[in-house]
């Protein structure tokens, strides 16, 4: 069974049916929003049975659409969180993302800035080592970007999308060894992006995230995970209920090849590593689960196949 | 930008330039600061690293005066002043307080002051200083200028006054060559440095 991230989005009422239905089918729902009058619902769903739900969504006035983000957890890494590049560009980026179902966090560095001062610490690095793809909003200089992404990269070992001014080309030309993504002409500016042309570069970005994204996946699937991290959160939201106090508004993160757990790990750790997925085998069989640096949150890492020889 | 009639970012790289004139213009254009500038020229080059802002600006408009608010009406042992416009009501309070005392300052509503028992002529109270807009103006305008600036330029130096201001940041120490730099783009703007 292929399950594939999509977005439901229609009314309150009766939108209950439609999550029962997609628990039905096997799919499950990562993200639930209910703003007013409107319900949207970030799923995985069989993909044999979307045209199902849309037939049955259709007299509720519901939409599904695709949400290649649903399930990932992007950081959007920033020379720092001052005015020069927050709320615009970086916080347009983060929320176009999250739109489109990811779960997005800003890293804003504490010496990002400048060309020869830039630098990262540890715990910056490992906090973006945590994420699914690092979208680094550079600015405005080639030769600035030039000299600082060989710094600030250090040690990332996830994807990472390099935006900044300079075109494209250039973007290739100056990051050596190369990146995984570049989106150009999108550098540093003090207004909001709502011009059509604006929010095409937007588009571009979730495109080239999308297609980097799509990359990793092919990876993963080349050595299946012994779990897939949408169950794995099912399990846990089930058979640890202290997970539903948890006022955060993911209190379980999809990430694709784990999970962010947002409870204090040294007195849930060991729950989660003796939690039964299935048949005897517990998240700990299957996972390796560490401090996150975020926080005293827990991150699950699902191992492959070839590590535990079970798929559950 | 139709309001200045000179406005030049010149750059070593030519995207970063159009970058950065959007950059200023957004910055001032939110702070309510195209009104007042004259002239402007921005010079960066990322690869030294420095950044040059310097410019002229408008004549400022003169000190806020009692007059240019408030309206005198002398009566017998006492002065009804009404106000036509709030912004300076609280400058003008305490000033009056300081000078008059407190038990001859009355604020009866919102846009009423009476002054009590005063042996002081009405054009004497009309012509009384409140403010001087320009200190707040070169303020905002330096605090704008580091918002436009890159953000790593840490190392600044500010010089306003005179209808003149000057803006010269980097991330390295700034030497004399910076002072010439400020000057050479004074001079390009038709301007005595």
């Amino acid at each position: 069974m292929i399950l594939v991230p999509v977005t439901y989005r229609g009314g309150i009422y009766r939108h209950d049916e439609i999550v029962a239905l997609i628990e039905d089918l096997g799919g499950y729902i990562v993200q639930k929003h209910t703003l007013a009058q409107e319900v949207v619902l970030q799923c995985f769903v069989p993909k044999d049975d979307i045209e199902l739900i849309r037939t049955i969504a259709k007299p509720l006035a519901g939409e599904v659409t695709d949400s290649p983000l649903v399930g990932t957890e992007i950081a959007v890494v920033i020379p720092s969180l001052e005015i020069h590049h927050l709320p615009h560009p970086a916080c347009d980026i983060a929320e176009y993302s999250r739109r489109l179902g990811a779960k997005s966090n800003m890293v804003g560095m504490a010496r990002g800035v400048g060309k020869r001062i830039a630098g990262i610490n540890d715990e910056e690095r490992d906090v973006i080592n945590e994420h699914d793809i690092a979208v680094y909003v550079l600015g405005n200089f080639e030769v600035c970007i030039e000299h600082k992404i060989p710094i600030l990269r250090r040690g990332v070992e996830v994807p990472i999308v390099l935006c900044g001014a300079p075109d494209k080309e250039t973007l290739e030309r100056i990051t050596k060894p190369a990146v995984d993504g570049y989106v150009g002409n999108v550098g540093r500016f003090m207004h909001r992006t709502k011009e059509s042309d604006e929010l095409a570069k937007l588009d571009e970005i979730i495109a080239e995230i999308t297609r980097v994204l799509e990359r990793k996946r092919e990876e993963i699937a080349k050595d299946p995970l012994s779990v897939s991290p949408a169950r794995l959160m099912d399990v846990i939201r089930e058979q640890v209920p202290a997970i539903l106090d948890v006022t955060s508004p993911t209190p379980l993160t999809v990430q694709m090849a784990g999970l962010r757990v947002k409870l204090p790990y040294d007195s849930y750790a060991s729950v989660l590593k003796k939690t039964v997925i299935e048949d005897g085998i517990t998240i700990g069989d299957v996972s390796e689960i560490v401090p996150s640096r975020m926080r005293d949150y827990i991150l699950v890492k699902i191992l492959p196949f070839s590590s535990t020889n079970v798929v559950v | 930008m139709t309001s200045i009639e000179y406005f030049e970012v010149e750059c070593t790289e030519p995207l970063g330039g159009e970058y950065y004139r959007q950059i200023t213009n957004d910055v001032l254009l939110d702070h309510n600061l195209l009104r007042v500038i004259h002239k402007l020229h921005v010079y960066i080059d990322p690869n030294v690293p420095v950044f040059v802002a310097c410019g002229m600006l408008k004549k400022i408009t003169s000190l806020v005066r009692v007059r240019d608010f408030v309206n005198v009406n002398p009566l017998e042992g006492k002065m009804i002043l009404v106000i036509s416009n709030e912004t300076y009501l609280a400058p003008m309070l305490k000033i009056f307080w300081q000078r008059f005392g407190k038990d001859h300052v009355e604020q009866p509503d919102r846009f009423t002051v009476v002054l009590y028992d005063l042996a002081v002529d009405p054009k004497e109270i009309e012509e009384i200083i409140i403010a001087d807009p320009s200190e707040a103006l070169y303020k905002d305008l330096i605090y704008a200028f580091r918002c436009i600036a890159p953000e790593g330029f840490r190392v600044r130096r500010e010089v306003y006054g005179k209808e003149r201001f000057s803006f010269i940041s980097s991330e390295d120490t700034l030497t004399a060559s910076s002072d010439a730099l400020v000057a050479e783009k004074f001079r390009l703007m038709g301007e005595e440095p």
